[in-house]
């Protein structure tokens, strides 16, 4: 029985994508006449089969040694490409997390689309989204992760562009897109590189081979900063991570599983990548440097947001930032504990962000209030969400955090107030979005909230739960340490500084109405925060105009001066310009002439050989 | 005054403020128009007849209950029904709950102020402890999260105004259609007649709401406390469904950067008389729920002119909404002139002149609406 | 054997043609429909007898013709022919199928096509290199006409442009021919005496070049390649299908045949310039397909960056290199005819192919959806996207090349994220947003419309899952062409004394 559902454990991402090709006939439109929920149904029960399967796995696989599953798929020439399957309890476990957070997310949205005539498409990407990335929880191979990974583009840009009528939707959905393309291509180069280098794609074999690797300090540099792209794409990293805010213009269920796993799964591939990251200390530093900008900034950007999604997704790039840079300090313990609770928590803050959408159809923070005591279920998911996620209570984040500090604390302790910084501004960031949503007098547009249905509150209870039992969790899984190893003076530091975050945050002085601060530079303190430093701007002056003057360029050139030239030199002097230029041929003398005139072209090009041949036979 | 003046002769809408007043109608009156909008109203009453129903059924029978896992069922529970439910093949009462959430979003007229008020508060109490007095968990949410079931019923309230509200309407539009049937309507203003005249014989019932728990009457809106059926439902109906209306996440950015969506809600222009038909069967737009339960209730004669154009029963659901828009407007029609504060065809000036005023106000709403569409 | 599929087709276009009482439309449709299916079907026949590890030329059949000339009858298949020849009797299926039904004068239409694949076929089967001059002469008369006739408001210039640069690039592979058979002093034109003659290194550089530039114009190349925009811009939508899915590649396998093939020592001294010209052939096209406004000359342009990839692969000539040349001529085959498919249908409903005019033709109700989608499915395929043939086709093109030629290898891959870029601006144009005004009333899709789209969508789909049934068919054959270029290379006493 065991061996059997090991073996079986790669149905596991195959569930989400049957139950993508289920929805066809709705999301098609082929069944017009009945709606589509059917779809829904079919995806729900498919993903609980995955969840299932997927639990029965890892408790097989646990205290086992890892397993592998190879499949070839394609061998060309000299090139042997097979997706290899790591089956260990870690990989395993990471899938379950995907599930069983894609279960949740997809029984939320059964509630908060239920309005949605495109239920069928919805559920379609969801399969998808979920079947991507739980393979890449188990993939053991560059070639199959790197596969997955553009899929997950794919199904971002159609998850983002989902309401594609809208306006703002559609540049999201182009700018993610593009953005995490931009990462994928540069990956890909740097997959076909080590690939070439290493010949095998496998990561055992790559693992080995950096150990010996000899390249040349550039190559391995570039090589380094080429895989490292693609994670920075798809964790929102300073400088691609202009599109999770923009991704935001998405349905919100999709948000819960973006702002959680999906983000996540670049974090693993790039944990997945560590080792052979070792052959560049250039790229472990960059990951440093750009981990710290972002998580800084990021945190920075997300206080100064009006926006509830946006509010939160901010602080997404900014943790993501901290998981950065335990990669690039090679503590990927650190990497994945904070990846795993962060993605639990952060989860709840959406689905409680996505009720309090419905229910006041509004997400501008400044114009809400007061919904706390008519909405148990989401304000407990905010609470809880935010208490998962900042080093304060012993739940998910505080761990998380802790075990950071605890690693950096003699290696790298300039990176822990780093750490403390960010904790921080999280906890102000979160304290200030619980005020302005929860506290204070009701706003015209809460002044009427009951509470969610059932099938979006089932979920949030659900996670609640989960988020509190995390500790316990981790405890059974011997993931806590004992009490005698504890770094005291980091524990002090670190509740500290979410008590320093909580205290302002409660503190502060929040503006519910539209005015703005007087002061001239807080107000551009205000505005460059607001709008992410400009730096959309910047790109649109930059990259965008860049591609955008050179095509013209070039367009005018393959105009005016290749066809130009190709006409004016080769052909003109064959035919009069009038009648080659435009032509508005449909006369069937044109026609004769021109047949003729390729028979006779043809004629002379068949007996010049013959003349020729004849030639030299004289 | 000379401004008032100035504006009425330069009312960008003028034209239809004269219309009403010459006793003609905002949908022009032509044989097409009379059989869209009464066709179309028809199987707007049939959908609303299960819709009411249902709403009214959820107010009496579900009051409280946390996971209503059977709410669309009308306690009617079998296999068959079961089925049909998982493939969904039924009405779309997720569109009716829409319209109550609307409306109670918006609120407005009597029935939101009373929900305010300390009577409301002390009955809901009185049937919300003897609905929890058994569940102990609930109880304790309740002394921690102390609005939490008063607003549950609120919600359970205006579940039953709107099916009460729309028990009336369907009776009246299958009424309209059986006497289109008869050939005793054939205009537009005989629908608009037909309509107001309903409006006004049912102006003054009285709406009410009382639960049973455990055989013994609740009663959350007694009828001493005045609610009647013109004031304090229909009109604020049609200014939460008609005019205000939500956002469609389908075609309006939420995004609070971006400012597509006003800060105050008596400047939403989302409602039924606004909407695009256009984006009608696509992602995020709630109405195609609407319009996809009519389609199964078409008289034949209203089938047939959609088969006759162009997409044919590709863009079915389109046409219908631009049906149903005309249908709506004629709806708001038969309310102005329900209404007005004198006869529409007075002769007296200071009537008159009250009357321009009354018409202006109503007009200066239309200016962004789809009426110069509908009147194509 | 392979004669059926020279001259079936040709009976067939006689029969339509020719036939003396009165046919109607629609008779002469399904009369070349049915033929051009027997021919497909007959190519599947083949295919099934097809020996996969035999990597010389199957089924062959010779027969003397001018013997004075040199030149014979000789026709073969091997793995780079193989695939060729079924993607072109399935596209040409596809193009008769998705013909307009009330199309002008549709007896010389039909007939005109079915020679276009006789024509086409034979070229792709000829193991004589007169012969495929032949065939490759032919197959541009059939094509100019059906660009001149039933193309658009100016097809008269498209046509006559496309006939002189094809007529040139005729010019040029023939003398090159001649050239190489005076030369050699071989008296025959049969592929299989003349390939492995060697010649001093100037020589075979001028050869070279003409076969080059002759087959450059074909595939096209940077600068060669303005015919190519013009004439898909005015030519219908099934011609457009046939001339970016088959026609194309018959510059890419001459290239391959003929340049690699006859030049293998030439070929690798100029092996980096032609990978330089194939990145700037890549970047040139998309570079131009971002500043296009016509859906139509935005895919063409994509074809121009895409042919690109092959002549990389071809430059770089490894066995995974030249494994990934016939992978990719299939995918850009099936993916260029696909989107040429889904634009002709966004036409024929709208009326234009303007980005700017159109907008929001997803809308379920007045939109076209299930093209929309395709075209959605279709753009991510040609950008590259796991899980459809385009990405593992250009996947074995980098992996092939990487080693040989990194750099050029890596402009390249920028290549496809710009066509992300283009595609992405397409597609967000003219099916995302809200319905434009322009476009409200659009006729119905019928399922016509949507078949042939469909069937190439679920094509793409299934060879990109599983690319190893279009692999092993080529893979012994380019296996051996290298192998054998190589031993030349290396050991060109050996081939001297010969």
């Amino acid at each position: 029985m065991r061996d059997f559902l090991i073996q079986t454990s790669w149905w596991v991402p195959l569930y989400g994508l049957i139950g993508a090709v289920l929805t066809l006939p709705w999301s098609t439109g082929i069944i017009r006449r009945t709606g589509p929920r059917p779809a829904a149904y079919f995806n729900l029960l498919m993903t609980v089969l995955a969840f299932v399967h997927g639990t029965l796995v890892f408790r097989a696989t646990w205290n086992h040694e890892p397993y592998e599953i190879v499949f070839h798929w394609l061998k060309a020439a000299d090139l042997d490409l097979s997706f290899s399957l790591d089956i260990s309890s870690l990989s395993v476990g990471a899938m379950e997390l995907v599930t069983s957070l894609s279960l949740l997310a997809q029984l939320f949205a059964l509630g908060y689309m239920e309005k949605d005539w495109a239920l069928a498409r919805f559920f379609a990407l969801m399969g998808f989204f979920e079947g991507a990335i739980s393979g890449l929880a188990i993939s053991d191979n560059l070639f199959l992760t790197y596969a997955l990974l553009e899929m997950l583009t794919l199904s971002t840009y159609l998850l983002v562009g989902f309401w594609y009528a809208q306006p703002l939707v559609v540049t999201a959905a182009r700018d993610a897109f593009l953005t995490k393309r931009v990462g994928d291509v540069l990956l890909l180069m740097g997959v076909v590189a080590v690939g070439t280098f290493a010949g095998s794609l496998d990561f055992p074999d790559l693992y080995e081979w950096a150990e010996t690797a000899t390249l040349s300090p550039t190559t391995a540099t570039l090589l380094g900063l080429a895989l490292i792209a693609g994670p920075i794409g798809k964790c929102a990293q300073f400088p691609l991570h202009l599109w999770l805010d923009e991704a935001m213009e998405g349905p919100n269920p999709a948000s819960i599983l973006r702002n959680s796993v999906v983000v996540a799964a670049g974090a693993y591939v790039l944990i997945k990548l560590q080792p052979i990251l070792n052959v560049s200390p250039v790229a472990l530093t960059t990951l440093i440097v750009i981990g710290t900008v972002t998580a800084i900034g990021a945190s920075m950007v997300a206080i100064a947001q009006i926006d509830i999604k946006r509010a939160l997704s901010h602080s997404t790039s900014a943790y993501l930032g901290l998981v950065f840079i335990a990669v690039g300090t090679q503590w990927t313990d650190f990497a994945l504990l904070l990846l795993f609770t962060h993605a639990v928590a952060k989860a709840l803050l959406f689905m409680s962000a996505g009720s309090i959408i419905l229910t006041t159809n509004n997400q501008n923070l400044t114009e809400m209030g007061g919904l706390w005591s008519r909405m148990p279920a989401t304000t407990t998911a905010f609470v809880v969400g935010s208490a998962g996620l900042v080093g304060l209570l012993p739940l998910g984040g505080f761990w998380g955090l802790r075990l950071g500090i605890d690693d950096l604390w003699i290696d790298i302790p300039w990176l822990v107030p780093v750490l403390l910084l960010v904790n921080a501004l999280t906890a102000l960031n979160l304290t200030r979005v619980f005020r302005l949503v929860f506290l204070g007098p009701k706003a015209p547009k809460t002044r009427r909230a009951p509470e969610v249905p059932w099938p979006m509150a089932v979920p949030m209870v659900s996670l609640v739960l989960i988020t509190l039992s995390i500790p316990i969790l981790m405890q059974s899984l011997s993931l806590l340490p004992d009490w005698m190893y504890i770094n005291q003076g980091a524990v002090l530091l670190l509740v500290g500084s979410g008590l320093i975050g909580t205290i302002s945050g409660a503190a502060i002085d929040l503006r519910r109405n539209w005015s703005r601060p007087v002061q001239i530079t807080l107000r551009f303190l205000q505005d460059l925060l607001a709008y992410d430093f400009y730096i959309d701007r910047l790109y649109r002056l930059s990259v965008v105009f860049a591609v955008n003057q050179l095509s013209r360029l070039n367009a005018w050139i393959d105009r005016y001066v290749v066809d130009g030239l190709v006409n004016l030199v080769g052909l003109a002097t064959m035919f009069s310009g009038q009648g080659l230029k435009y032509n508005v041929s449909g006369q069937s003398q044109f026609y004769v002439l021109s047949i003729i005139l390729g028979l006779s072209l043809l004629c002379f090009l068949m007996s010049w050989p013959m003349l020729t041949v004849l030639n030299t036979q004289l | 005054m000379t401004i008032t003046t100035l504006k009425c002769r330069t009312h960008p809408l003028a034209a239809y403020i004269n219309r009403l007043k010459a006793g003609e109608t905002l949908v022009p009156d032509t044989a097409e128009n009379v059989a869209e909008v009464v066709g179309i109203l028809k199987s707007y009453g049939v959908v609303l007849d299960a819709y009411y129903r249902n709403l009214l059924y959820i107010a009496d029978h579900q009051f409280l209950v946390l996971f209503p896992f059977f709410k669309y069922f009308n306690g009617d529970i079998s296999l068959k029904k079961l089925m049909l439910h998982w493939w969904h093949d039924r009405i779309n009462f997720e569109y009716a709950e829409y319209c109550m959430k609307t409306m109670l979003w918006h609120g407005g007229g009597g029935l939101d102020a009373y929900l305010d008020s300390q009577e409301f508060i002390d009955r809901s109490q009185q049937a919300i402890q003897a609905k929890i007095k058994d569940n102990f968990l609930i109880r304790g949410l309740h002394s921690l999260f102390p609005d939490f079931l008063p607003e549950q019923v609120r919600q359970q309230a205006y579940y039953s105004a709107l099916g009460q509200f729309w028990q009336v309407m369907s009776e009246m539009f299958l009424t309209l259609s059986d006497r289109y049937d008869l050939r005793e309507i054939e205009t537009i203003p005989q629908v608009v007649a037909h309509i107001r005249d309903g409006l006004v014989a049912a102006a003054n019932n009285p709406i009410t709401y009382a639960v049973k728990i455990e055989n013994q009457v609740y009663e959350i809106i007694p009828k001493s406390v005045g609610l009647t059926f013109l004031p304090d439902v229909a009109i604020p109906y049609v200014e939460a469904v008609f005019f205000r209306g939500t956002p469609f996440l389908g075609t309006v950015s939420f995004n609070a950067q971006a400012q597509q969506i006003p800060p105050e809600q008596a400047r939403f222009e989302y409602g039924a008389l606004y909407a695009d038909p256009l984006p009608i069967g696509g992602g995020g737009i709630p109405p195609t729920l609407l319009m996809q339960d009519m389609r199964h209730y078409l008289p034949d004669y209203l089938l047939n002119i959609y088969r006759h154009s162009l997409r044919g029963e590709d863009n079915l659901r389109v046409q219908i909404c631009q049906s149903f828009q005309k249908s709506m407007f004629c709806v708001t029609n038969a309310t102005i002139v329900g209404l007005a504060p004198y006869p529409l065809d007075t002769s007296d000036a200071a009537q008159q002149q009250a009357n321009q005023v009354y018409l202006e106000k109503w007009m200066d709403r239309f200016i962004t609406s789809r009426l110069l569409e509908v009147n194509k | 054997m392979l004669s059926v599929l020279i001259w079936l087709p040709v009976i067939g276009a006689l029969i339509v043609g020719f036939w003396p009482t009165n046919m109607t439309a629609k008779v002469s449709r399904k009369i070349s429909l049915g033929v051009s299916i027997a021919v497909f079907i007959w190519s599947l026949v083949l295919m099934s007898q097809f020996k996969i590890g035999e990597p010389g030329i199957q089924f062959s059949e010779f027969l003397p013709w001018i013997e004075a000339l040199g030149l014979t009858y000789h026709l073969g298949i091997d793995g780079l022919s193989l695939p060729l020849v079924i993607l072109n009797g399935l596209l040409t299926c596809i193009a008769i199928y998705s013909t307009d039904e009330s199309i002008n004068r549709p007896r010389f239409y039909y007939s005109m096509l079915l020679l276009l694949n006789a024509s086409v076929v034979g070229a792709f089967l000829a193991q004589d290199l007169l012969l495929f001059f032949l065939f490759y002469e032919v197959e541009l008369i059939p094509l100019y006409l059906l660009i001149a006739i039933w193309g658009g408001q100016r097809r008269g210039y498209a046509a006559i442009k496309f006939l002189i640069y094809t007529a040139i690039s005729g010019i040029l592979i023939l003398a090159s021919f001649f050239g190489l058979v005076l030369l050699s002093g071989a008296s025959t034109f049969e592929f299989e005496k003349v390939y492995a003659v060697s010649l001093p290194l100037g020589a075979q550089f001028l050869l070279l070049a003409g076969i080059l530039v002759g087959f450059g114009i074909k595939i096209p190349l940077v600068p060669f390649h303005t015919w190519l925009p013009d004439a898909h811009v005015e030519a219908s939508t099934p011609i457009s299908v046939l001339l970016a899915g088959v026609l194309l590649k018959l510059g890419t396998y001459g290239l391959l045949r003929f340049g690699l093939g006859l030049f293998p020592e030439a070929w690798a001294v100029l092996a980096p310039w032609l990978a330089t010209w194939a990145a700037v052939s890549v970047l040139y096209g998309a570079l131009n397909a971002i500043a296009q406004t016509d859906m139509k000359k935005m895919v063409a342009y994509s074809s121009v960056g895409h042919m690109g990839y092959i002549l990389l692969a071809a430059a770089a000539a490894t066995p995974l290199s030249l494994l990934a040349t016939v992978l990719q001529m299939i995918s850009h085959g099936l993916i260029s005819g696909l989107l040429f498919l889904l634009v002709g249908v966004v036409y024929k409903k709208t009326g234009t192919r303007d980005i700017n005019v159109l907008s929001g033709l997803l809308n379920p109700e007045g939109g076209l959806p299930l093209i929309g989608s395709l075209m959605v499915m279709g753009v991510m395929a040609s950008a590259g996207i796991p899980g459809m043939v385009g990405f593992i086709s250009e996947f074995l093109v980098f992996r092939g090349s990487f080693p040989v030629f990194p750099t050029q290898t890596l402009f390249c891959m920028v290549g496809t994220s710009l066509t992300a870029v283009y595609f992405l601006l397409l597609v967000n144009r003219v099916f995302f947003g809200r319905l434009s005004a322009n476009v409200l009333n659009l006729p119905p899709v019928q399922w016509s419309d949507r078949t042939p789209s469909i069937i190439l969508a679920i094509l793409i789909v299934m060879l990109g899952v599983q690319p190893s049934w279009m692999v092993r068919w080529s893979e012994t054959t380019t296996t051996a062409m290298i192998t054998h270029s190589q031993a030349v290379v290396q050991l060109p006493s050996v081939m001297i004394s010969q």
